[in-house]
């Protein structure tokens, strides 16, 4: 299910979250990332038809969203876990996902159910289906929450920061069951965090204030640091110029890897980027006027 | 439409249901009003007197608190979606507004009346013990039906729907001036609503069905065209009016619910 998005904007008040976004999410797994406020949520709360935008134009799988009834069918056909999802906490995992199942139109009792008890099985939540969600860890949580988003067996599943706050153990785990889920569906992973677009997706776009700075192949993003990423061993203090990306103490100094476009130390040497420094050289660049 | 206002209506049912504040606050206050009721309460009714009677002053006394307690725990029904973060997940889903605040109030209401009903059951039993009239359990029914329900619906309403524009502990504050304003305080003292058609606290229907002026029905005062003699016809008119009136409110959750939402 393919999404087309020109000329997209959203403000709230006097603040434009969106200022004319253009982007094409092809099928598969598809990679948003962006800092905090940069804009993404606020897409994809559009794209979930939550939102109405202020201008342009998104159509997904063909249906506008500035229409009632394309909002309709593609809520139909979508799967979403937002951001912070909260859960009913007097209501158990399985009658949780009851009652999100009636809510998406699955009519049918027996197949919803066997729906659920195969989605338990894929989240790992079979043994607690019958537990209230009050007390369950944040893990737990999103796990319900892909649980629900992947009831109706939808062709769009959006997800917007699903592996915040998660430990390491749960990140990964999400991760891979997301990676599982995007087989024969579209799905548009939004984050923050690069290393879970760089262990999962082959395409993605990078948001900055609101605008789309990059799309296409991950490792285009990481092209982006090539011949600016540094390192340089001192014990000196960090260099003044650019971006520390890292810095591990050792017996000979500290290692720092640095995001410059000139050579920050005379003593710095060119290595191979990591996504995360071509992130960084992203946002760099998004960040001069002009 | 109909599945998904059936589920709605099914799980706000079990949600609140659950809910052990409603118990704690029913029980409560079914138990103060019951222990503080006075030489004019129902238990002191003669023997002999009429089943209809002797309920329906039962559950005009339970009317005079339960509903406060009503109010209380159904200001979070709407908000709780917001305030949990859920509201979002709601909102994409192809479920209907319309659909999704009717069978929050459905289902919402039928719960917070359960305890409601129950406690007016052990009055009647309680009364069936000295009384030996099996009438009583009948006329329980009808009283909470005539008495508690229609306020019960009216209250909800504006518990439901006013915490989207007011904060729920505010509405909470507020709702317990207005509940004794306009239910309790008699209408000599200042303008108020109490004795009017328009009081949730069921004082028409109770009249009707003790046969004389339960509390200040149809007391002159304020507003004297909503101030009818009390009798069966100004009993069901005080029903139809508040289940009117709950419509009100009902009628703009949809909008506020969804600008909540997208702002």
């Amino acid at each position: 299910m393919d999404i087309k998005i020109s000329g997209l904007r959203r403000r709230f008040g006097r603040v434009e979250a969106l200022c004319g976004v253009d982007l094409e999410v092809p099928g598969g797994m598809f990679g948003l990332l962006g800092t905090n406020g940069a804009g993404k949520t606020t897409l994809m709360r559009i794209l979930a038809g939550v939102l109405a935008p202020t201008g342009g134009r998104v159509t997904v799988g063909g249906h506008d969203l500035a229409t009632r009834a394309g909002r309709l069918a593609v809520r139909r056909r979508l799967g979403y876990l937002p951001q912070d999802l909260g859960l009913y906490p007097d209501l158990t995992t399985r009658e949780f996902l009851d009652y999100i199942g009636l809510l998406k139109g699955l009519d049918d009792d027996a197949a919803r159910r066997r729906q659920i008890g195969e989605l338990l099985d894929m989240v790992g939540l079979a043994d607690v289906a019958g537990r209230r969600l009050k007390g369950f860890s944040g893990g737990m949580r999103r796990r319900v929450g892909i649980a629900q988003a992947l009831l109706g067996d939808p062709a769009l599943v959006v997800v917007d920061e699903p592996t915040a706050g998660l430990d390491p153990e749960e990140r990964i785990r999400f991760r891979t069951l997301l990676a599982h889920i995007a087989g024969h569906r579209t799905v548009l992973l939004s984050t923050h965090i690069v290393e879970d677009v760089a262990q999962t997706c082959q395409e993605a776009a990078v948001m900055a204030a609101g605008r789309v700075v990059f799309t296409g192949p991950v490792t285009g993003i990481v092209d982006r640091a090539r011949g600016v990423t540094w390192e340089i061993v001192t014990q000196g203090p960090p260099p003044a110029a650019g971006v520390v990306v890292s810095a591990v103490g050792g017996p000979d100094g500290t290692r720092y890897r640095v995001v410059s476009p000139v050579r920050p130390d005379p003593a710095a040497v060119p290595v191979q980027p990591s996504l995360e420094e071509g992130y960084v050289a992203l946002m760099r660049e998004a960040a001069v006027p002009g | 439409m109909r599945s998904c206002l059936s589920a709605v209506c099914r799980y706000e049912f079990r949600m609140q249901i659950r809910k052990r504040s409603l118990w704690i606050s029913t029980i409560g206050l079914a138990a103060l009003i019951t222990v503080a009721q006075g030489d004019r309460g129902p238990r002191h009714l003669p023997a002999g007197t009429d089943a209809a009677v002797v309920m329906g002053s039962w559950a005009l006394l339970f009317s005079m608190l339960l509903p406060i307690g009503f109010g209380m725990v159904l200001a979070d029904r709407l908000v709780r979606d917001h305030r949990i973060g859920i509201a979002s997940l709601l909102a994409g889903l192809p479920a209907r507004t319309g659909a999704l605040v009717a069978g929050k109030y459905a289902g919402s209401v039928a719960a917070t009346a359960v305890p409601g009903l129950l406690v007016l059951c052990v009055a009647a039993a309680g009364e069936f013990v000295h009384r030996g009239d099996p009438a009583l359990f009948g006329w329980a029914f009808a009283a909470f039906a005539v008495v508690l329900l229609p306020g019960l619906a009216f209250v909800a309403a504006f518990a439901l729907v006013c915490p989207l524009v007011i904060s729920a502990p505010l509405f909470r504050v507020l709702f317990a001036g207005y509940w004794f304003w306009g239910n309790m305080l008699g209408p000599d003292y200042l303008p108020s609503l109490t004795g009017t058609l328009l009081t949730p606290i069921g004082d028409y229907p109770a009249s009707w069905l003790i046969g004389e002026r339960a509390l200040y029905a149809g007391e002159p005062g304020w507003l004297s065209f909503l101030r009818p003699e009390p009798g069966g016809g100004a009993a069901l008119l005080s029903v139809a009016l508040l289940i009117a009136l709950a419509a009100l409110p009902l009628a703009f959750a949809g909008p506020l619910t969804a600008r909540r939402t997208s702002s």
